[in-house]
């Protein structure tokens, strides 16, 4: 009997062996569920879907959804606000300029737009090769890639000065260590990708309603004739490519008059006419409002007076100065739209009290009411990175800089007729120049241009004695810039240091 | 080898039933001896073993401990028992006889569970604790883990206080930054479920294997210890039935006090005008306010608890069954908290051939658990003006100026109206196939399966609440499941070779694999408060699910070599092959070797009652640890997000790169060597055990120092194994007899000390972690202990401004502000002037044990400690901040009122402009503690009192549980998490319960 059943036994332990060592191979291959094989064909779903994520780090905190916003803080239009405490304090120390390497918004500023060249940097390498991808969706998806590498950079370089150039994807194994390049090569490249992309992207007017916010023609326009704009004080001759950049948009089929100011920040009027370029946002609630890509503007929730139940959140940010609402001109349509003060028109049937801030003001532009947006995290509000108002300034500026300063009041005139101003002619190019560069701080307060507004005209000695006007005493040349991150500096044996910090 | 030591009591019945079946042979000639047999505490011994020396003449004990025999007058009676020493007693014709047994070595003859078997204490090599169900049977707690707490040396115990919510366990220090969790195995199989999910009443030993020569044996998951529980079984013997119920009520064991309604208003004028600020002017008269509402005395009540087991066992020859059934309601000292389990232990085993034994395991737990809407924090901080309720019976809050009557949500209304809950399932159950093939060689082959599944369910109406309302009503609910799969197959041989060389073998293989997933929606916007199913709301605010895996495949071997009990060697190996790792980098080997030496074995060893056992232990070993890493961080992938456009902003799916995969990722391990020795000394009334050891955790997983330019969204979250860390320490148990007889007494005694030191993280930048109002807390840094504190140091109060003067530069400070250190001497009190601050790793844990008994009566006094830790008291920021309309703690009443008025609590300003609040050591304070932990006085009613209920023994303890506290901490409770932050925690306990058990 117990020989049988040895046998069995035996038999047994012999199948139990042979099971194992089948299922041993494969056993230990487990693959993530819910993530995409790096490895899988591009067709052409596969490439929108590598560009679309381009896109998201445009909706972070680090850059459209606060820090860019903030850049009006740090120029002087604007006190943090806040809540008080520790919150805010890395906007604070930078708007006085006494920033160190460890600074947050030094940080956040730099960490989001690597982020998106990463990205980019993966469509241009997955789709140079790519064979299932048809013709007009590789040339638009390359075109969106190459606009929005040259934008990330571009926020960057006008940031912390010369960057690394990191043109393709970083692979694990490889030296993490990459050396700035020059201001000049930096700039080089983004003007390569920017021109690339006006060659690529079609026309605003081309998309479908569906694909409507993508990158167009006329933002990659819009974005070449700020950065020639911005070479301009050292490179003149980038003013007559500036005025004809300038023409080539109003010719795509732009006009002011058909365009209302204040639709430029409602919530419920995505992608309009004016707009050239907008950073998009659904309101979708699904998405971390606090994480890396919130599908909801930050802005009215941040910016919605503290205490006062305007709107969802009103955490209390960004509170106008009195020197920065003094500058209205009697009359001027856009102040009772841009901030709120005592006696202005009420807002969502509520009196606004000077008691909500600091500075007696608040930021009005961007409010969303509690009925489109009832809660902290469902405002659905696109912001907008280049509008038409803008175009017809650089004009201006390009125009008054070439001498031409009795051209230059046409496009300005434009702008100012809109805000219901009168007309300007006859001045000096010094004075017509003010005047642009006050018209550019009125039309787009808050809206994240002042500062580098500031920072390229007379090659920022403007930004340093304005500063120095309203009382920032810290602010010198090397102060223009933010530091490079700590963290970067730690990690990256070849990164140097900006000069003063 | 493969025998458990049998409770005694189960094996006294068993071995007088076996009694009673055994025929007596008479003899001629004889006297009838009568006689009792007790043991040196006095109590009866059922089942003990009478035999006249030299025959096959014998009886057992009855109920009474009593023996009849009929036997040769001048013969010599031999006493033995399980446990104690076997005692001869000459007769010389006396027919009455008290018989005493002392006894036996009792530590070193228990039988301990080890990975994949069971050893004799006395062959251990390793260093591995125990504790058995008479350990922890009167505890009034509802988890095991609080059961056990301070009474295994080198096994740190955290409580969570929450009901249901599960305590921390470290052994032997923190091993890593990372989870350094110990592995759980209940009946053999590793399971990552919850000791909440036991009934204490199931569980039989837990045995804690803290060295690596006994870790090793689980590989990669050993690192940081590995607590093996074991389940009751059945015996041999008549059927048992066992009843037992606990009913016990619960308050805090200490709550701050704060201030009153008249008290905070004054405080608020204060505040106000210090900052330059109007003062409320409906409180130009604070006193007129009275006491107001006390907020933390609205939140807290008297916990009750309830506990009911019933259990029935017994078997045959063959087979063995135990089953129980569970109950235990628990509501919580918190208003909304609330604790319901049902448990249910089957557990039986049969030799169904000759040659092959089955038996199983199964759990089943099922709970549920309420927490409703509690914030310790908000009723700390909720201001004592205003009432619980409008007149209009609406919840109140604040309204008006928030820099009088503050922004802070009424902390009760919440609790009654939102509801969390999670109800939880788990069924744990294993089948073991035992093929014994030769009386040396045997096969086991175990299955374990292991399914779990909770639910999560929050409900928030809306509601007009001050400040802020919210606005819709919200339904949220997730479904998750996890499904462990566990197949073991190993021979297990164990022969003595020439008597001398006893050698022991285990080697097999194990398979586990794990797949979890889950499913979560939320929707918004529902028309009734009452009617609020998933069907009836109104907009989907949020759905989504994922399903992970993972699987471990391992070879392991153990060699146990003892050569004529004095020299003994294990050896084991483990090979683990995890999905976790890259191909590469997948397989991993695991040695340890250990030797003893029982010095008291040899033969020169004097024979005296001074030392009767002496062994010396010492062994190395390399472990792992996989606790903290992802199931897939080695694979670069692509996520799915979206980005919006078109008019109407549809979503589009976007593919991201965000994290930087690290293809070389492996397991964090840990080398341990460890020293020891157990004696056991005057008549072996004296036991200590004492082991030294040194941890040096290497490979840790720190963060990848990856530059933002490398393109990654997380350059944060990839991991690299880059770090060290080192534990090493002491643990030291003893155990004395001090009295035996009628009164016994007997003392437990724990000590572990342990030092922990970072000795490198991949960068000499520190990590900054646990943030609280925007900032950290707690540094991670090379050279320093695992979570220090780190922050500004106070040096006094400012009494003028002269001080103020002539002090570093301090921007805000004022007369009255905190000063302090210019760390660095350069002028300014900046970022730079922070240094270390506190440690939150004890030191030194230590537990001390006293049992007394009296015929019935038993008495048990427990103390616990720790010490040479500190307690950030994150409450303090804003209970003591006096910087913002929070309630205060009555602290404040001492602050700084003026030139000399105080030295250590400042001024009371709002906005706070000198930061008296930011991290300081102004919030460090002394965690050590002396608890009186339990006393239970119990009593065990005579057996002739309870033979016509039929009952055979019945028992009514009355138990105490956190008595007293000495310790210098001002908060709720010293006994904070593992990090040390005091932050919003859920109280502490004191528990006073009155306990039943009745055996049949």
């Amino acid at each position: 009997m117990i020989d049988s059943d040895m046998k069995k036994i035996t038999n047994l332990l012999y199948m139990l062996a042979v099971l194992l060592l089948a299922s041993c191979s494969d056993f230990l291959d487990k693959s993530p569920k819910n993530t995409v094989d790096p490895e899988t064909t591009v067709t052409d779903d596969v490439a929108i879907a590598l560009t679309n994520a381009c896109y998201r780090t445009l909706q972070s905190s680090n850059m459209y959804n606060q820090r860019i916003w903030t850049l009006d803080i740090v120029a002087g239009n604007s006190l943090v606000g806040a809540g008080g405490g520790t919150d805010g304090l890395e906007t604070i120390q930078a708007s006085n300029f006494i920033t160190q390497s460890d600074n947050g918004m030094a940080l956040y500023m730099w960490r989001s737009p690597w982020v998106g060249i990463g990205q980019c940097n993966i469509v241009l390498n997955s789709l140079l090769e790519a064979e299932a991808v048809s013709e007009r969706i590789k040339n638009r998806c390359l075109g969106e890639a190459y606009f929005l590498r040259a934008h990330y950079y571009y926020v960057l370089v006008r940031l912390y000065g010369g960057v690394p150039l990191r043109l393709a994807p970083y692979n694990p194994g490889e030296p993490t260590d990459i050396a700035r390049a020059t201001v000049e090569e930096t700039y080089a490249q983004i003007i390569s990708d920017c021109k690339n992309a006006v060659d690529l992207l079609p026309a605003k007017s081309s998309y479908d309603d569906e694909n409507v916010g993508r990158a167009c023609k006329d933002a990659a326009l819009a974005m070449l004739a700020d950065i020639y704009l911005t070479l301009a004080p050292n490179h003149t001759e980038y003013y007559q490519e500036v005025s004809d950049l300038c023409d080539e948009i109003t010719n795509l089929g732009y006009d002011l008059s058909s365009c209302k100011y204040e639709d430029n920040f409602d919530a419920l009027v995505n992608n309009e006419p004016e707009s050239l370029f907008e950073v998009q946002y659904s309101g979708n609630t699904e998405y971390d409002f606090w994480g890396n890509n919130p599908q909801s503007s930050w802005l009215s929730t941040f910016m919605g007076p503290r205490n006062s139940d305007f709107v969802a959140g009103s955490y209390g940010w960004n509170q106008p100065t009195e020197e920065f609402v003094g500058q209205y001109e009697s009359g001027d349509k856009r102040k009772d739209l841009t901030v709120l003060y005592a006696g202005c028109p009420d807002f969502d049937g509520k009196a606004y009290k000077s008691s909500y801030s600091n500075t007696g003001y608040n930021v009005r532009k961007f409010l969303v009411s509690k009925t489109v947006s009832p809660e902290y995290n469902t405002n659905p509000a696109n912001f907008v990175v280049y509008r038409y108002a803008d175009v017809l300034l650089k004009k201006a500026e390009a125009l008054n800089e070439m001498g031409h300063s009795d051209q230059a009041a046409v496009p300005l005139n434009i702008v100012r007729k809109r805000a219901g101003l009168p007309e300007v002619s006859g001045l000096s190019q010094e004075t017509m120049r003010e005047k642009i560069i006050h018209e550019r701080r009125m039309e787009l307060a808050f809206e994240g241009h002042r500062w580098f507004d500031m920072i390229r005209v007379n090659n920022g000695e403007y930004a340093i004695k304005f500063l120095h006007s309203i009382g920032k005493s810290n602010v010198n040349k090397n102060r223009l810039l933010f530091p490079i991150p700590q963290t970067e500096m730690d990690a990256n044996t070849l990164m140097v240091q900006n000069p003063g910090y | 080898m493969q025998k458990y030591k049998m409770p005694i009591g189960r094996l006294r019945m068993m071995v007088c039933l076996i009694g009673m079946l055994l025929p007596m042979c008479m003899f001629a000639q004889q006297i009838i001896v009568q006689g009792v047999v007790k043991d040196q505490t006095g109590e009866t011994v059922i089942g003990a073993s009478v035999m006249e020396k030299g025959t096959t003449n014998g009886t057992i004990t009855g109920i009474d401990g009593d023996f009849s025999l009929n036997m040769s007058p001048n013969g010599t009676l031999v006493v033995s028992f399980v446990g104690y020493k076997t005692q001869e007693v000459q007769v010389k014709g006396q027919k009455q006889l008290q018989v005493v047994l002392s006894e036996d070595a009792e530590m070193l003859d228990e039988v301990v569970v080890i990975g994949y078997g069971t050893m004799k204490k006395s062959d251990l090599t390793g260093a591995v604790s125990s504790i058995g169900n008479k350990d922890i049977k009167d505890s009034p707690v509802s988890n095991l883990g609080q059961a056990i707490q301070g009474k295994i040396s080198g096994v740190q115990i955290v409580d969570a206080g929450k009901p249901g919510d599960n305590v921390s366990i470290k052994i032997r220090g923190l091993g890593s930054i990372n989870n350094c969790d110990p592995l759980v195995v209940i009946d053999g199989v590793p399971t990552d479920l919850g000791l909440s999910s036991l009934n204490m009443a199931d569980v039989e030993r837990l045995d804690v294997l803290k060295d690596a020569s006994a870790t090793a044996i689980y590989g990669s998951r050993g690192a940081n210890g590995v607590v093996m529980i074991t389940t009751k079984r059945g015996t041999e013997g008549k059927g048992k039935l066992a009843v037992s119920a606990n009913y016990s009520f619960q308050n805090a064991t200490n709550v701050p006090s704060l201030l009153n309604a008249a008290q905070y208003a004054e405080l608020s004028n204060d505040m106000m005008v210090n900052s330059g600020r109007n003062p409320n002017p409906e409180w130009a008269n604070p006193s007129e306010l009275g006491a107001g509402t006390d907020w933390m005395d609205e939140l807290l009540r008297t916990g009750v608890m309830q506990n009911y087991t019933v259990s029935y066992s017994g078997g045959n020859e063959k087979s063995h069954y135990y089953v129980s059934g569970g109950f235990l309601d628990q509501s919580g000292i918190v208003k909304s908290v609330n604790y319901r389990r049902f448990t249910f232990q089957s557990n039986s085993d049969a030799q169904v051939l000759k040659w092959l034994k089955f038996s199983n395991n199964i759990t089943f737990s099922a709970d549920t658990k309420k927490s409703g809407s509690y914030n310790i924090g908000d009723a700390l901080k909720a201001l004592p003006i205003y009432p619980v309720k409008n007149e209009d019976g609406s919840w109140s809050g604040p309204d008006g100026n928030s820099e009088w009557y503050g922004s802070t949500r009424n902390p009760i209304g919440p609790t009654e109206l939102n509801k969390s809950q999670t109800d939880g399932y788990n069924f744990l159950a294993n089948l073991t196939a035992e093929l014994t093939f030769t009386k040396w060689l045997k096969f086991k082959s175990t299955f374990g399966y292991d399914a779990k599944f909770w639910f999560i369910d929050n409900f928030t109406p809306k509601y007009n609440w001050k400040p802020t309302p919210t606005e819709e009503t919200s339904r949220y609910k997730s479904d998750n499941k996890s499904f462990t799969y566990l197949w073991d197959n190993y021979f297990l041989f164990d022969h003595t070779f020439a008597e001398k060389h006893r050698v022991g073998l285990m080697a097999g293989m194990s398979a586990q694999w794990n797949t979890n997933d889950y499913l979560n929606a939320q929707k918004n916007v529902f028309m009734f408060d009452n009617v609020h199913e998933m069907d009836n709301g109104e907009e989907m605010y949020a759905i989504g699910g994922n399903e992970t895996e993972w699987a471990l495949l391992s070879y392991m071997a153990r060699v146990n070599y003892s050569y004529e009990d004095r020299y003994l060697l294990t050896a084991t190996i483990r090979r683990d092959g995890s999905s976790r790792f890259g191909k590469k980098h997948r397989w991993g080997t695991f040695p340890s070797v250990s030797v003893a030496w029982r010095t008291s074995q040899e033969k020169w060893f004097p024979k005296n009652d001074y030392i009767n056992d002496l062994k010396v232990r010492a062994g190395y070993g390399v472990t792992g640890s996989q606790a903290s890493v992802g199931n897939y961080s080695y694979l670069a992938s692509y996520n799915t997000s979206v980005y919006p456009f078109g008019i109407s902003s549809g979503n589009q799916t976007a593919l991201v790169s965000s994290t930087l995969a690290n293809p070389y990722i492996h397991w964090e391990e840990v080398a341990q060597t460890n020293i020891g020795f157990d004696t056991s000394l005057f008549n072996s009334r004296v036991m200590f055990s004492f082991d030294a050891y040194l941890k040096e955790t290497r490979d840790m997983l720190v963060k990848a120092s990856i530059p933002i330019t490398s393109g990654f969204e997380d350059t944060t979250t990839t991991y690299t194994n880059a770090g060290k860390v080192r534990n090493q320490g002491i643990e030291m148990s003893l155990h004395t007899i001090n009295l035996t007889g009628e009164l016994g007494w007997e003392t437990n005694l724990t000590a572990t000390y342990n030092k922990n030191k970072i000795k490198d993280l991949n960068s000499d930048v520190p990590y900054y972690i646990n943030q609280i109002n925007n900032s950290y807390v707690t540094m991670l840094a090379k050279d320093y202990p695992i979570n220090v504190f780190y922050g500004y140091v106070t040096d006094g109060i400012f009494q003028n401004q002269s001080e103020v003067n002539t002090h570093a530069v301090q921007p805000g400070a004022e007369p009255g502000d905190i000063r302090f250190r210019d760390l660095n001497n350069d002028g300014v009190i900046n970022d730079s002037d922070r240094t270390v601050i506190g440690n939150p790793n004890p030191s030194w844990l230590f537990s001390m044990n006293n049992s007394l008994s009296y015929k019935g009566f038993e008495l048990s006094v427990f103390l616990q400690g720790i010490a040479g830790n500190k307690i950030y008291n994150a409450n303090n920021i804003d209970n003591t901040g006096m910087a913002a309309a929070y309630n205060q703690t009555i602290d404040v009443l001492e602050r700084w009122q003026g030139e000399g008025t105080s030295n250590s609590m400042p001024r009371a300003v709002f906005g706070d402009p000198n930061q008296n609040t930011r991290v300081s050591d102004r919030f460090v304070e002394n965690g050590s503690y002396l608890r009186l932990k339990n006393i239970t006085l119990s009593y065990t009613f005579p057996k002739q009192w309870l033979q016509k209920a039929r009952i055979e023994n019945a028992r009514l303890s009355l138990s105490c549980e956190n008595v007293a506290t000495i310790t210098g901490y001002s908060g709720f409770d010293p006994e904070v998490g593992i990090n040390g932050i005091d932050q919003n925690r859920y109280p502490i306990s004191r528990t006073f319960s009155v306990g039943l058990n009745f055996n049949f």
